[in-house]
Parts: structure tokens; C-alpha cells; sequence
């Protein structure tokens, strides 16, 4: 396994720390001191697969889960210490009360964080508006699509205005013009001042929207940092080049430490072993008569870093076993 | 601030549960039922007493003096069966003399007679009338036993006349229990009135039975609520914008208020329907019927006890309920949880109803003092008349103090239990949750 780079911790008070977090359950690591850190004012993606430990994280933070070792802090004061109004946060398990009309449960979650009723009434509808969605408003909720549930429970998640996001994969089960509304929403969430982390295993998402990123694998950190640093980190760096003639580049096979990862009419990415220069492949590209329409250094997408740290793409379900000590500790 | 902000979250999720609660279609025919099951309830003793003027009350006449009870015996039926022109009777009672008291009255306990009559002689040369009975002996009857041993004392009087010269004395009559009637007896001899008493125990079996069905009932909708917030997944959104502890209490007190405002629109038309049946009575059976005595036994003492047992009983079933149904993850699993939990009712529902027939066993009086069982039995006890104002006061003492206990143990396993999904609620995962909390 490659070295695990370590996250520099900055020095400022004012982040949201996850701090050597530790969590069992029964034979299970669900958290194995996991560390980073998230500046204030960033949309911040939280990627892992399935059972990496997303949730468990974001359920310590809001109160739900005890760790057994670390905490968490916002602005130095550890989250047990902290008001639930801290956070807004949008559980993986969506829900509502099926009965209940929509604008009542919005008040009434607003209500829980310590939101007067009138603005909570006035700032919900103004979220249904934004969401395209003011004919919800005195419906059920089991009368609403998945979609539309989900958008409520994001607005019941930020209706009391607080500092911190927990979005425990928000884009799940949306169709694309719903991504759009929601994004759209982080980024000006963000503009506004509040830090936003969401949970992903979808990598071209948090490559599109997030500042920075830390990718978790079995509760432990793997690596962390803004997008550029965590694409960098691999030490592979990537040519896209365009040729006219054969697109299938059979020149590249002169230059060692090189493979094309995704072949392309226009484009064609070639990565490149550490210590392969890319000049290389340009050389070998005029040496063997092709003509250069573009060619571009580029740094790996998070999804090949992803596969290269962790060993296989986060869409991938990881089945947490029990190590043999840890059975042997139960049994 | 902290205090100020768990009120709030108590106080919103209560206000949720009760709004939430009344506004449904269930409460509103629940109610209904309830309150026309209580109706009928409340009609029940004035329909006994149409019934019961075909039945025949068998009474055992017994005196030290010879002759009397005899004498007694053919006046009272002489008096007391009216005979009909065509050669019937409307019977309603027959004597038979007997020898010795205890033995009478043990035939009383054993169902045998109705009542036993013991007649004494007093120094005055009056009468005195005793009349032993375990319930058996109905309002009306007592009173009609009544006129008879008028009658019996008046003639009694004129046939000693002149030899003695005395003054007529109007016979004493008392209504006495035959269990713990008499000197012998353990404990103070308990003179209620046949009347009275039989209007206690009607209102004592409404006020337990209802006091049992809505613990259990509504211990359910806790139950049911708990339950609801986890299979509709709104649990984990829930508990990170409040508490275990405002979600717990907030629930409690939700459905315990609109458990309460059921109850009031229960026991409304209820009243109004006692208060009718002794109108209705008193034309069909005559004035002094005795069929509005209920209402009598309903005191206001009685009524204010009802309330503080069903308040503090409630939060105490309450927490039960939700504790156990933090560890459920589908609605099907209320059904395994839910006779466990109406075992505790069921059995503090059986001293009740001993206490009600006027039993003081030890345990009855032990089980007036269990915070689980208090509500039905000090409650009984009550109803009947049989309870020191210490014995109930120490019962609400005692209940005043486990609530909250039981209501903390309730928040540790609820807050354990909540985000659990998927596995059979057993005692070992409650005590888990209960230790870890």
C-alpha cells in the first residue's frame, strides 16, 4: 500500500476538525482514527464507498452516535459541547412523517432548532419557491416522489440557517434537473458563509462542485486536500493528445511507462508512470510522422486516483469483516 | 438556556403529537366507541334493576330471642310479597329463620342468601336490624328491607303493649358486610349503606376498567408512534434536531393529553347518562328507585383521584412503551411487545377487581402500593370506600417518584434503540441498551 500522505492541519480555530476519530460496533471498525480537517467556507466532499464510514462520521457530529476515541470540533468546541442548531443535516436514511403536510414538518423541524414559527414559515415557502416546488407545500408527504421528498429534506435541513452542512449523499436518487437546483444551492450556501460537506461515491460530482476532498477507505483516512493536491498525489501524471490519422497511437508503444486509459476520436489520455517525461510522447509522436492537433498535461480524474488509492472504484460495495483478533475477542 | 431550549423541543413535540393525534380519523371513532361503550356502562345498574324485580332475593332471618326471627320471617313476607288479585305473586324476596348467626352469614359469603338478618332486642325494647351482606342484596331491595322491618318493629311494639310500658322505637337498620362485619372481625367494622355501596362498585368498575383499557390503549399509540418514526426513516432527522430526552418526554405528554381530552369526552356523555338513569329509573320503578346512587358514589374525591392515578399511571406505562419500541424496526413487532407489556396491567387489573368486591386481602393491600399496579387497586379501594388517605397518599408518593426513574431508563434504551434496525427485540438487546444508554 502507497504511504499515506498526512494531512497538514491548519492552524486555524475556525474549521471543522475531525479529530483521531475512533468507532466500533461489536466486531466492526467502523472509524479507525480517522483525521482531516475542513476549512470554513468550503464545499467540502467527503468520498468513500459504501461502509467506509461517511455516515458514522456525520451521525457523531450531530449527536446521534458517541465515538469511542477523538472527537470532532467546530471552531474548537468539540461537538458534544455544541448546539444541534450547529448543524443541517441531511441523513442517508430520507424520511418524513407520511401524514403530515409538508409545510407543517418544515416549520416544525425549524421550530426543533429554535427557529420563531413566522420565519420559518417565510423561509420555507421561499426554499419551496427556489426548488420549484410551491404546490408541495400543503401536500403529504407520502404523497410526494422520492425526488421531491428529498428536496424537502434538505430544505428541513437548512431552514435554521446553521454554519455547518452534514449531507450525507445529497444527489442520490435525483434526476439531473434536481442535481442542478441543488448544486446550485450549495454554491450559494457557501457564498453566503455556511461550510458544506457532503458524502459521494460518485467522483465526477465532488470533481465538479467540491474545493477540497478527503477520501476514506474502511474508516481511515486515505487522502485529503484540495482537489488539485489530491489529484496530484498519486505522483501520475496524464497527456491528453489529439493526432490526425490513426487515433489508436500505436507509436506510444515506443515510449515505456505509458498507456493510453481512455481512447478517444478527439481525445486520447495517456498515463504516465512517475519519471516519464511528457515530452516523451510528444517526441515519439512527431518521430513517427503523426500530425499534433492538441496536446494538453493533465492531472489523473479523482476517479482514477480513487482506484489507485483505495484499489477499486467507489461505486464498489465493501463488506466490512471483522478481523480474526477482533473475533476471536467476541467469541 | 439549555433548560429553556429542552422545554421548547418538549413542548413542540408534544404540541405535534396532540395535534397530530386529535386530528385523525382513528381518535375521532375511537372516541366515539369509547364514549358509547361507557354510555352503555353507565345504563348498566338501572338495567339490573328493571331485571331484578323477577329475581328473588332468598334472606335468612336469625334471633337469640325465641320466636322472633319466626315472627319477623312471616311479617316481612306477609308485607313485603304482594299478592295479586288473580292468585300470583310478585315475589321478590323469601324468609327463612335460621339458628346461628355465623353460620348464616358464612351462608351469605358462600352465595346462598342474599343477606342475613340478625335480629337483637335492644334494652329500650326496640329492634335492631342487622343485615349482613356481601353485594349480593341490590339498592332497592335494601330499601324495601327497610319498610319491612318498620313494619315488623311497629307490630312488634303494639303486641308488647300493655305489658311493657315503653315508648315506640323506631328499629335500627344497618347494612353491614358479612365478611368483615361483627366484632370478631380484623380491622374496623365498615358500616356502608347497601345502596351506596352497590353505586360505589359501579362506578369503581367503570373508573378501573377505563383507567386499565386507556393505560394499555394509549401506552400503544406510544408504542405505535414510536415505532412509525422509525420505519418511516423520519427518526434519524428527528433525533438530530432534538433530543432522546424531548422526544421521549414531548411524546409522553403529547399522547398523554390526548388520551386525557379522549377520556373527558368519554366520561361526559357517561355522566349524563347516570344523572338521566336516575330520572329514568325513578319513572319506571317508582320514586326512591335508588338507581341515581351512583352518581352519589362518584364524589369528587373519587374523581380526582381517577385523574392523578391516570396521570402519573399513564407516564409510567408510557415509558415502558416507548422504551420497548425504540428497539423495533417494522410495525409487526409491536404485536411481540405488546402482551409482555399488558402483563404488568393485567395483573394489578385482578387485586382491582377483588378490591372492588370489597376483598383487604394482604395482597391487595401490598399491590395498592406498586407503582404499576396503584392506578387499578389504590383506586378500587378507593371507589369502595376502604382506603386511609395516608395508604393513598403514600401510593401517589410512590409513583411520583418511580416516573421519572423509569421515564430516564426509558430515554437510555430509546436512545440506543432509535437508530437500531433489523434485529429481533430480545431481553439481552434491551439490557444492552438499557447498561449502555
Amino acid at each position: 500500500m502507497r504511504p499515506v500522505p498526512a494531512l497538514p492541519l491548519c492552524s486555524c480555530r475556525m474549521s471543522l476538525v475531525i479529530d483521531h476519530l475512533s468507532k466500533r460496533f461489536g466486531a466492526v471498525k467502523a472509524l479507525d482514527d480517522l483525521t482531516f480537517e475542513v476549512a470554513p467556507g468550503q464545499v467540502f466532499g467527503f468520498l468513500g464507498a459504501n461502509g467506509a464510514g461517511k455516515t458514522t462520521t456525520m451521525r457523531i457530529a450531530v449527536g446521534v452516535l458517541e465515538a469511542d476515541a477523538g472527537q470532532i470540533t467546530w471552531e474548537g468546541r468539540p461537538s458534544t459541547e455544541l448546539p444541534r442548531s450547529t448543524w443541517g443535516y441531511l441523513p442517508e436514511e430520507r424520511g418524513l412523517y407520511p401524514r403530515m403536510q409538508v409545510l407543517d414538518q418544515l416549520v416544525f423541524f425549524a421550530q426543533l432548532h429554535g427557529v420563531a414559527p413566522d420565519r420559518a414559515r417565510r423561509e420555507a415557502n421561499a426554499w419551496l419557491r427556489r426548488f420549484r416546488a410551491e404546490d408541495l407545500a400543503t401536500r403529504k408527504a407520502e404523497q410526494l416522489s422520492k425526488g421531491n421528498q428529498q428536496k424537502i429534506q434538505f430544505i428541513a435541513a437548512v431552514l435554521h440557517e446553521p454554519p455547518v452542512l452534514l449531507m450525507d449523499e445529497p444527489f442520490t436518487g435525483l434526476d439531473p434537473v434536481n442535481v442542478m437546483l441543488l448544486r446550485e444551492a450549495f454554491l450559494e450556501l457557501r457564498d453566503r458563509g455556511r461550510t458544506v460537506v457532503f458524502s459521494t461515491h460518485q467522483m465526477e460530482v465532488a470533481e465538479a462542485l467540491c474545493e477540497a476532498v478527503a477520501i476514506v477507505d474502511r474508516g481511515r483516512m486515505v487522502v485529503g486536500g484540495s482537489i488539485r493536491d489530491v489529484r496530484r498525489s498519486t505522483g501520475r501524471r496524464q497527456v491528453r493528445i489529439s493526432v490526425a490519422g490513426d487515433h489508436r497511437l500505436p507509436w506510444l508503444a515506443n515510449v515505456p511507462g505509458t498507456r493510453v486509459i481512455q481512447a478517444g476520436m478527439d481525445r486520447t489520455a495517456v498515463e504516465l508512470d512517475e519519471g516519464v517525461e511528457p515530452d516523451a510522447v510528444l517526441a515519439a509522436a512527431i518521430a513517427a510522422g503523426a500530425r499534433v492537433l492538441h496536446f494538453e498535461l493533465a492531472d489523473p480524474s479523482l476517479e482514477q486516483v480513487f482506484i489507485d488509492h483505495v484499489g477499486r472504484p467507489a461505486d464498489e460495495e465493501v463488506h466490512l469483516a471483522p478481523d480474526a483478533a477482533d473475533v476471536e475477542a467476541v467469541a | 438556556m439549555s433548560r429553556l431550549a429542552a422545554f421548547r423541543g418538549i413542548r413542540l413535540v408534544a404540541m405535534r403529537e396532540l395535534v397530530e393525534r386529535v386530528r385523525s380519523r382513528a381518535f375521532l371513532f375511537s372516541t366515539l366507541l369509547l364514549a358509547g361503550l361507557a354510555v352503555v356502562v353507565a345504563l348498566i345498574p338501572l338495567g339490573v334493576r328493571l331485571f331484578d324485580r323477577a329475581t328473588i332475593s332468598r334472606i335468612a332471618v336469625v334471633s337469640a330471642e325465641p320466636g322472633l326471627a319466626a315472627y319477623a320471617a312471616g311479617t316481612l313476607d306477609q308485607y313485603l310479597n304482594v299478592r295479586l288479585e288473580a292468585g300470583g305473586s310478585t315475589r321478590q324476596f323469601t324468609f327463612q329463620t335460621a339458628t346461628d348467626e355465623v353460620a348464616a352469614r358464612n351462608e351469605v359469603l358462600a352465595g346462598h342468601f342474599s343477606a342475613a338478618i340478625s335480629l337483637v332486642r335492644t334494652p329500650a325494647h326496640g329492634l335492631d336490624f342487622r343485615v349482613y351482606s356481601s353485594g349480593g342484596l341490590g339498592t332497592d331491595r335494601a330499601q324495601l328491607l327497610q319498610v319491612g322491618a318498620f313494619a315488623v318493629g311497629i307490630l312488634d311494639w303494639t303486641a308488647s303493649q300493655p305489658s311493657t310500658i315503653s315508648p315506640f322505637v323506631q328499629p335500627a337498620f344497618e347494612v353491614l358486610d358479612a365478611s368483615t362485619g361483627g366484632a370478631s372481625g380484623a380491622g374496623a367494622m365498615v358500616a356502608v349503606d347497601a345502596a351506596d355501596y352497590a353505586g360505589r362498585r359501579i362506578v369503581g368498575i367503570v373508573l378501573v376498567v377505563l383507567s386499565f383499557l386507556t393505560l394499555v390503549f394509549y401506552g400503544m399509540w406510544v408504542a405505535s408512534g414510536v415505532v412509525a418514526e422509525k420505519t418511516s426513516r423520519v427518526m434519524e432527522l428527528l433525533i438530530s434536531a432534538a433530543t432522546a430526552q424531548d422526544l421521549v418526554i414531548g411524546k409522553i405528554v403529547g399522547i398523554g393529553i390526548a388520551g386525557l381530552v379522549q377520556v373527558l369526552f368519554v366520561l361526559a356523555p357517561a355522566l349524563i347518562a347516570l344523572i338521566g338513569s336516575g330520572a329514568i329509573g325513578d319513572a319506571m320503578l317508582g320514586p326512591g328507585s335508588g338507581a341515581s346512587a351512583s352518581l352519589s358514589a362518584l364524589s369528587p374525591t373519587l374523581l380526582g383521584a381517577f385523574l392523578v392515578y391516570f396521570v402519573l399511571g399513564f407516564a409510567l406505562y408510557a415509558a415502558l412503551y416507548a422504551a420497548a419500541a425504540s428497539l423495533l424496526s417494522r410495525a409487526e413487532d409491536l404485536q411481540i411487545i405488546a402482551l409482555p407489556l399488558s402483563i404488568p396491567a393485567v395483573a394489578g387489573y385482578f387485586p382491582a377487581v377483588l378490591a372492588l368486591s370489597g376483598g383487604s386481602a394482604w395482597f391487595i393491600r401490598v399491590a395498592s402500593f406498586v407503582p404499576f399496579w396503584s392506578p387499578f387497586v389504590m383506586l378500587s379501594r378507593i371507589a369502595v370506600g376502604r382506603a386511609e388517605p395516608w395508604e393513598v397518599a403514600v401510593s401517589m408518593l410512590l409513583l411520583v417518584v418511580t416516573v421519572p426513574v423509569v421515564t430516564l431508563l426509558a430515554i437510555r434504551v430509546y436512545r440506543a434503540g432509535v437508530l437500531m434496525y433489523g434485529q429481533p427485540p430480545t431481553l439481552r438487546l434491551y439490557w444492552r441498551a438499557i447498561r449502555g444508554g
